[in-house]
């Protein structure tokens, strides 16, 4: 049973104070075994290990003056970007997280502009660190995950645990800001999503789902999500679960064989991949494929972060293993509405949480509780458009049915959602595509899953170029556009026009 | 290589061995999904007992540079 929790440092004493010997975090580490060759092992941590790393973090941040700063972390899924996040918020700063796909110069600013003051990063992210001790005039510390680090002056993480310094005698409050989270927002420009301990702990505390101390969760998702932050780590952690980090999303399959657990968070994207492992196998009987491929112990996908069609739904189901479609979204700390093993219907994204309230204004979703966001960090315009009278307007569009389950039909704002639940704006890639001479316009939308970008060229400027095959030319710009973008960002259809893009009264191109 | 990775390759598309080219384009061309790629060498990870970098896979488009970044690793 779920007790509800409204900080994020109450959240994780209980859970010690209930789990303290339990595994907390279980992740893979290479060691030298028989013959030299190095081999893949399971290392974990207790929940008592992990609450005395994240006070001992927390007292090593306050000593260096950085208690109520903000701090921002990037880096892959590990104990110690976990460890190092709980001693952040718990220590009384902000946690800033950032995206690991992220070019260097695009963190830079974040950190920046979240007025960050220190900078917690992993081995990967050792460019990053040497660009912001440059770029970053805030930046006061630079810290690393581990023990050793190639960057100047930087501190590592390992080495302020080691000196064991008492907590000290604080506890955040409800109301303290514990987390800046941005997400795409619909001008280009990301936004900061302020939220507090109570946004964060409650949003993960409010519903039981029904998990069992011990339950073995593998968190695939990346961790500066959201989604992956609350149900994986905070939520997990609240029930006593058992935590399992995904090494890479190369590894999912391997590491389900590895880890056996019983429940995954996952969005649509990979939902769609594993349909296709259980259906290759279609002549196998059921129950021995899902075996094969996800283990005896599994029973569970919660899905999140972009619509699920659902058909996978019912197809899961023949294999023993539900689907519960939730939905949220950042400024909401995320989790808006979940089906969960006591209230479930297929089509729907379940009942809205017991700490928020849901009504319907002109079709769009508006929700009101303890679960919505303070604001947007510093954009006091964009928090005005969002927030009204304490209702958070989502952008998206649905209904209630007459048991309080949501549905979503659509969306407002102009904001493409991809498969795998990151929030793209298309303006943000219309105008870095848009800067070259050889595109007079462009619009850049979802289309089946994947990003287009539909261009009306300069014909003037291509003809006094004399660029005879306008169509290799522009997917060379979308190619150049491609390379300094992550994954997710990158536009994979071109469309060529003949003809402007038809305009509205503001002469701005009608999207729809 | 070429032939053992249309091989695998169809076990994750819905495309006739013939018809894929060194140049066809795992998204564009093929309908692969990113994830369903990542998925892919994951599989190609215990089939060829090698270790493959997520980082470095990321600008991998197209059949031919999937068998070169392979092929050096092998």
């Amino acid at each position: 049973m779920n007790e509800l929790r409204s900080t994020i440092y109450e959240l994780l004493v209980k859970a010690q104070e209930a789990y303290g010997t339990l595994d907390a975090i279980r992740y893979k580490v290479k060691e030298a075994g028989d013959g030299g060759k190095k081999e893949t092992k399971v290392a974990a941590k207790t929940y008592t290990q992990l609450r005395q790393d994240s006070e001992h973090f927390s007292a090593a941040l306050n000593k260096l003056g950085e208690q109520g700063k903000h701090i921002a972390l990037v880096g892959a899924t590990s104990y110690s970007w976990i460890a190092g996040y709980y001693g952040i918020v718990n220590g009384g700063s902000v946690a800033v997280p950032l995206d690991a796909n992220l070019p260097a110069e695009d963190l830079c600013e974040l950190i920046d502009r979240a007025d960050a003051t220190t900078f917690l990063y992993d081995a990967s992210k050792e460019n990053v660190a040497l660009m912001a001790a440059e770029k970053c005039p805030k930046l006061q510390h630079l810290i690393a995950m581990e023990e050793e680090t190639e960057v100047p002056g930087a501190l590592s993480m390992w080495n302020l645990i080691a000196e064991a310094l008492q907590r000290p005698d604080f506890e955040p409050q409800p109301e303290d800001l514990a987390m800046i989270m941005f997400t795409s927002g619909t001008t280009g420009k990301s936004k900061g999503v302020m939220l507090t301990h109570r946004n964060l702990a409650e949003n993960a505390t409010a519903l039981d789902m029904g998990y069992e101390p011990g339950t073995v969760l593998m968190s695939v998702l990346p961790i500066h999500h959201a989604y992956c932050l609350s149900m994986d780590i905070l939520k997990g952690t609240s029930v006593g679960a058992v935590i399992c980090i995904n090494d890479s999303l190369l590894r999912v399959a391997k590491n389900i064989k590895l880890f056996e657990p019983n429940m995954i968070l996952m969005v649509p994207l990979m939902v769609e991949t594993l349909a296709k492992k259980l259906e290759e196998a279609s002549l196998i009987p059921a129950p021995l494929v899902k075996i094969k491929v996800f283990g005896r112990q599994f029973h569970t996908i919660c899905s999140g972060g972009a619509y699920l069609n659902p058909a996978y739904i019912d197809l899961f189901k023949k294999y023993g293993i539900k689907i519960l479609q939730g939905y949220g979204m950042t400024e909401c700390a995320p989790v808006i509405s979940a089906n969960s093993n006591s209230a479930f219907k297929a089509g729907s994204v379940g009942r809205c949480l017991p700490n928020c309230e849901v009504k319907i204004v002109d079709e769009e979703i508006w929700v009101k509780g303890t679960s919505v966001m303070q604001g947007y960090y510093q954009m006091p315009e964009e928090t005005a458009q969002t927030l009204e009278d304490g209702w958070l307007k989502t952008g998206d569009l649905g209904y209630i049915d007459e048991d309080g389950f949501l549905f979503l039909t659509g969306r407002k704002k102009n904001l493409i959602i991809t498969p795998n639940g990151e929030n793209v704006s298309p303006e943000e890639i219309e105008n870095r595509i848009g800067a070259h001479r050889l595109v007079q316009e462009v619009l850049v939308r979802d289309s089946e899953g994947v990003i287009e970008a539909e261009i009306f060229p300069d014909y003037e400027y291509a003809s006094k170029k004399k660029i005879k095959d306008l169509q290799a030319q522009l997917q060379s710009v979308i190619d150049d556009y491609n390379k300094t973008a992550p994954l997710y960002k990158r536009v994979f259809k071109l469309k060529v026009r003949d003809v402007e893009f038809e305009k509205n009264t503001t002469k701005k191109i009608k999207r729809f | 290589m070429l032939e053992q990775l249309k091989d695998i390759i169809v076990n994750y598309v819905e495309v006739k061995k013939e018809d894929i080219k060194p140049e066809s384009r795992f998204i564009e061309d093929l309908g692969f999904t990113s994830f369903d790629f990542m998925s892919m060498l994951g599989e190609i990870e215990d089939v060829m007992d090698v270790e493959i970098d997520q980082e470095q896979v990321v600008d991998i488009r197209t059949v031919q540079e999937a068998v070169d970044y392979l092929e050096k690793l092998a």
